[in-house]
């Protein structure tokens, strides 16, 4: 039976942070991500819960702080109505901001044609791209009207959990196909930092990391045939050309897969080579497909159930 | 009219009014706007995809013109036309528009203030005489249009404008115009205008 893994974001010096990451290879977590800037670091990790304590200790004499973090691994799609000034920078990478904050591994997706009321409208190419993550949250405005009545066209084709965000107060069964709505974070104009905005963000993340844990519940039923943070460790020792991708998450997890950052045509055979200690080859365990996103690798990871002879 | 004393926003959804004020107030902020408007309503019907907004301006500043913030003499010696220009925030445009009379390399500026042209006196001066250096109606004018689309929802791209001795009114939906929208918005107007008209 594997650990439970509990995911941990530890922000912190620099200075002697590799001992963290020492102690985390011994005790058997995994890290997700590592972000340094000047002589500040971010960890963000899954460390086995009941050896949580010792690396709370270790942090604490690295005068560093280490969160809970209950989004960490996921992906999370915000999607604005467009990229015009009306919905960015505020409040849709308000949103993103704050869900990295919890640990989550965000994009912003600005629909080409999001906006208005009935001329709005999305792209089979956009509901796909869509498709491939996690959560998707919808950034919306200050209308009651809109978001009931015009915006909900813009979840048909999505398959994966939709937030919704908007400006009033509105009971989730009123919107058609969402999953969630919440209100208070609607059209701005400027940064959210007043108390009701940051308050409005934190239930944001409460209920996205809610979405987020019935969708792991799922899995746990069937679980996957390897844990995603697993293989994410195995495509850095045996595909080591991804140590050398630039991007801040090479490898974006996500609940049930993960998207690698290397061309599909140059390296998805050696990603469906990966050998395990089982002996049996990632390929057999997974489906990779060519990613919406650039020409990057999509691995979507079988469940148990599906993959009889691992 | 002092700056703002009229700020109304009015939306079918009564509570939705104050989130769409503070958008405004937001942009009003970023473009600096808040001492060159003087009244200010505007009325959205999201179920008629609608947005009006009527505005009355302050009396602007005057157009600078370029006779009055400057000196000229003749230097003999050198054969060129001596500009002492007293105004220095307007010196670039003031050089943009000798440059474009008298050609780049007649044109040369050896001190902040100063500019040389190389040209007989009488012609920079019947030039001078007639030149608007600057003109802060126009850039309001710009800036006005900047903000409307700006504070309008986005996808509502059929605009109607228009802007008559600071009275600015502008109508906009993402379906066709029509007239009763734009006699509408003419109503507010004369609303806003009150006991001023």
């Amino acid at each position: 039976m594997a650990a439970v893994l509990e995911p941990y974001i530890y922000e912190g010096g620099i200075h002697k942070h590799s001992l963290i990451l020492e102690l985390l290879e011994d005790l058997g977590g995994y890290l997700v991500q590592k972000t340094s800037a000047s002589t500040e670091v971010t960890l963000v990790m899954l460390i086995p819960k009941k050896d949580v304590h010792l690396v709370e200790d270790l942090c604490k004499k690295l005068l560093g702080k280490l969160t809970s973090a209950p989004l960490t691994g996921t992906e999370v799609a915000v999607v604005s109505p467009t990229l015009a000034s009306h919905h960015l920078p505020h409040s849709a990478c308000d949103i993103a901001e704050y869900l990295r904050r919890g640990g989550a591994n965000t994009n912003m997706i600005g629909l080409a044609r999001g906006m208005g009321r009935r001329v709005a409208l999305s792209a089979d190419y956009e509901r796909r791209l869509i498709n491939e993550h996690d959560v998707a949250v919808f950034s919306f405005g200050t209308f009651k009207d809109c978001i009931i009545n015009k915006k909900p066209k813009l979840f048909e084709g999505i398959e994966i959990p939709i937030v919704v965000t908007g400006g009033p107060n509105i009971r989730t069964e009123e919107i058609s196909g969402a999953d969630i709505y919440v209100g208070g974070i609607g059209r701005i104009a400027h940064r959210m930092r007043k108390g009701s905005e940051l308050d409005a963000m934190d239930v944001l993340n409460e209920k996205v990391g809610e979405i987020v844990n019935l969708k792991r519940e799922n899995i746990a039923k069937d679980p996957l045939a390897v844990l995603p943070a697993r293989l994410m460790k195995e495509v850095q020792e045996q595909v080591p050309d991804i140590l050398n991708v630039l991007t801040p998450a090479p490898i974006t997890l996500q609940l049930d897969g993960m998207r690698i950052k290397l061309p599909y045509d140059r390296y998805h055979e050696a990603v469906g080579n990966i050998e395990f200690d089982e002996g049996f080859l990632l390929s057999d365990a997974a489906n990779i497909l060519p990613s919406k996103m650039k020409d990057y690798i999509l691995v979507k990871i079988k469940r148990r159930s599906e993959v009889v002879n691992i | 009219m002092e700056p703002l004393e009229i700020f109304t926003v009015e939306t079918t959804e009564p509570s939705e009014a104050a989130a769409y004020e503070s958008i405004l107030k937001d942009i009003i902020s970023e473009l600096a706007f808040s001492r060159t408007i003087g009244r200010i309503k505007v009325r959205i019907r999201p179920e008629d995809s609608l947005f009006m907004m009527v505005i009355l301006l302050r009396r602007g500043l005057p157009p600078i013109k370029a006779g009055e913030i400057s000196d000229t003499e003749f230097d003999r010696e050198h054969a060129k036309v001596v500009i002492t220009v007293r105004d220095e925030k307007t010196i670039p445009q003031f050089l943009d528009r000798l440059w474009e009379q008298f050609g780049r390399q007649n044109v040369i500026q050896p001190e902040r203030n100063i500019i040389e042209v190389a040209s007989d006196l009488e012609t920079v001066d019947k030039f001078i005489a007639e030149l608007i250096v600057d003109d802060p109606e126009k850039t309001i004018r710009e800036r006005l249009a900047d903000m409307a689309i700006r504070a309008t929802p986005e996808g509502f791209r059929i605009r109607y404008h228009s802007l008559d001795s600071g009275k600015f009114v502008f109508v906009a939906s993402e379906d066709t115009m029509q007239q009763d929208w734009i006699d509408e918005a003419n109503v507010m107007l004369k609303e806003l205008e009150g006991d001023d008209s």
